[in-house]
């Protein structure tokens, strides 16, 4: 089975607006999906609903055959998600180091919460590494507050990954970037796949259309359009809708 | 290179030190001047400093703005002087109050954390005041007199047996205790449990999406602080005598806040020194004028407008440059250098 995801009729109201309305697709394993759409589509809505922030009020979303709707984010990401935010969202006061070893803590047993932390072990390895990966090993001991924008986007994206999970969700995550951080985080975006099966919000067409392997168009909480980047660009709907504001 | 939180704890156990040996100075003079006097009330202060460590757990890393923590230091006395005045047993007075305070947090803890911020202030007073009126207003435990004569005391400690009517004794014992429930609450801070905790104060709402449940974190947060204010509670009948309803009321739990803050929200080892230092200063002042609190109100105000850290929280940065330059010093595993 390729399908690590699927989201069936997803729906939530505010009021009398129909923020997400009957949104349905598949994220295929190991592959980028992204979901576009102009301001005010329901693409983060939408990824509120998937990650447990918000409750649908219909459909289902289900996580490697587990029907995990309306579950909390603790309970998601026991199931294997792992999710940033559109907004940064870290422990600005700590240090890049113990952000990530807050994360991947997870990956010890609950039996070791109460024993110190530490210095080897799955947990340490790990925060070692996604250093070592994401180019902190200068800045393991800053304050995160004291980090550039880029830094800290790219840190989101490390935490993420912290807890080893089998879907990332990734929210704008070139958001304020300068042009060459933009491209270096397209390039490890793509060398994620390897690992995980990512689920994209992006607003950057050129990005969308170069990484992602299939692409859902979101318009007024509905889903517009989907298929592989060339067709969607294709869509006249979707041209209509999206790329016609250009 | 460690990480800042350990560097942290390690500033706050300096000053803990600190705490010791000016007490165990304290203690050689006060046993060399014959003072009883003194004795007694830096044993209560350390007692106090029991009280504002459970609410600095709370406050300083939990996030947790508790008004009514004198609640579980209460009951812990209380508990402990009724079975004092049944059954003279050290071990069993705590035991007993430590048991009942457990019960006493979780069940606090399932009422006050349903709410969040402002609320959780709200309720945690009213649960305090309510119990406060309910042990007020109770004939079987003393009403507002409280319960007066529970007797002296002995506590065996295997090789020794110690008297709680001895000044120094008891004073130089409850500074192991407050050092005990002082280092298991380090300890704990430092676990990745404790990790859980510190994150819940500095970004909660992102805490769940690691993971973790903030509601399970907060509440071992609140059950951990009821306990150890219960427990150092549960001295206090025994230093003094007896228990009285006063210290179930607000004006306890605030004046442990007003020692948290003076010392140094965040530091555990601030609590203790602000309760030295507010109730030694309560005492001096109180020798001067009978209007000592309206002092006290005034010291805690300039606290919060010029030293908001306290003094603690102040002074910390000065020790943590030290420790950091001499964990920086240690000797690094060099990369290995071959030969050309």
């Amino acid at each position: 089975m390729t399908d690590i995801m699927q989201v069936e009729g997803l729906c939530i109201a505010f009021g009398g607006l129909k923020a997400v309305d009957g949104v349905s697709f598949t994220a295929e394993r190991n592959k980028i999906t992204t979901v576009i759409g102009p301001n005010g589509a329901g693409k983060t809505t939408l990824f509120n609903l998937i990650s447990g922030a918000l409750k649908p009020s219909g459909g289902r979303v289900i996580i490697k055959g587990k029907d995990v709707t309306g579950k909390g984010p603790a309970a998601l990401q026991e199931a294997g998600l792992a999710r940033s935010f559109q907004i940064t969202n870290l422990f600005f006061e700590m240090t890049v180091r113990e952000n990530l070893r807050l994360a991947a803590q997870r990956l010890e047993p609950v039996g070791h919460a109460l024993l110190p932390l530490r210095r080897h072990g799955r947990a340490a390895d790990k925060v070692t590494a996604l250093i070592e990966r994401f180019g902190f090993a200068e800045k393991a001991h800053e304050i995160v507050a004291a980090l550039s924008h880029g830094e800290q986007r790219r840190l989101e994206i490390a935490m993420c990954l912290a807890s080893e999970p089998q879907v990332l969700m990734l929210d704008e995550p070139t958001q304020g970037m300068s042009h060459g951080d933009t491209e270096d985080t397209a390039q490890l975006i793509r060398s994620l796949t390897d690992e995980v099966t990512i689920l994209l919000i992006e607003h950057d067409i050129g990005l969308v259309m170069s990484l992602s392997d299939h692409v859902v168009v979101m318009h007024q909480g509905r889903k517009l359009a989907e298929g592989i980047p060339a067709e969607v660009r294709a869509d006249s709907a979707v041209q209509a809708a999206y790329f016609g504001h250009g | 290179m460690h990480d800042r939180l350990d560097i942290s704890m390690r500033a706050n156990h300096v000053f803990f030190g600190i705490l010791v040996i000016v007490a165990l100075v304290f203690a050689a003079f006060a046993s060399f001047s014959g003072d009883v006097f003194y004795l007694r009330l830096a044993t209560e202060a350390l007692i106090l400093g029991g009280l504002a460590l459970s609410i600095d757990i709370l406050l300083g890393f939990t996030g947790l703005l508790s008004l009514g923590q004198a609640l579980y230091f209460g009951i812990g006395a209380y508990v402990s002087a009724l079975v004092l005045r049944e059954a003279p047993s050290f071990w069993l007075a705590m035991g007993a109050a430590g048991v009942s305070v457990l019960l006493a947090g979780i069940a606090g803890g399932l009422i006050a954390n349903r709410v969040r911020g402002v609320y959780f202030a709200l309720i945690t007073f009213g649960m305090a005041q309510v119990v406060a009126k309910v042990v007020y207003n109770s004939r079987e435990l003393g009403a507002s007199d409280g319960l007066i004569g529970i007797p002296v005391i002995e506590v065996p400690l295997g090789f020794i047996t110690l008297s709680a009517g001895d000044p120094l004794g008891f004073f130089l014992f409850t500074l192991v205790i407050i050092a005990l429930l002082y280092s298991v609450s380090a300890y704990l801070l430092g676990t990745p449990f404790g990790r859980i905790i510190i994150a819940l104060k500095a970004n909660e709402k992102r805490v769940p999406y690691l993971g973790y449940s903030t509601w399970a974190a907060r509440m071992a947060a609140y059950v951990l602080a009821a306990v150890i204010a219960g427990l150092a509670g549960a001295l206090y009948p025994m230093l003094r005598g007896f228990v009285s309803p006063e210290l179930l009321f607000f004006a306890t739990s605030g004046d442990a806040l007003i020692m948290v803050i003076v010392g140094g929200a965040g530091t555990l080892a601030g609590a203790i020194w602000g309760a030295v230092i507010l109730t030694m200063l309560k005492s001096v002042i109180g020798s001067w004028t009978e209007h000592h609190l309206i002092v006290i109100g005034l010291i805690f105000m300039s606290a919060i407008l010029f030293m908001p850290k306290g003094i603690v929280g102040m002074l910390k940065p000065f020790v943590e440059r030290n420790l950091l330059r001499n964990s920086a010093r240690q000797p690094k595993p060099e990369p290995e250098r071959t030969a050309l």
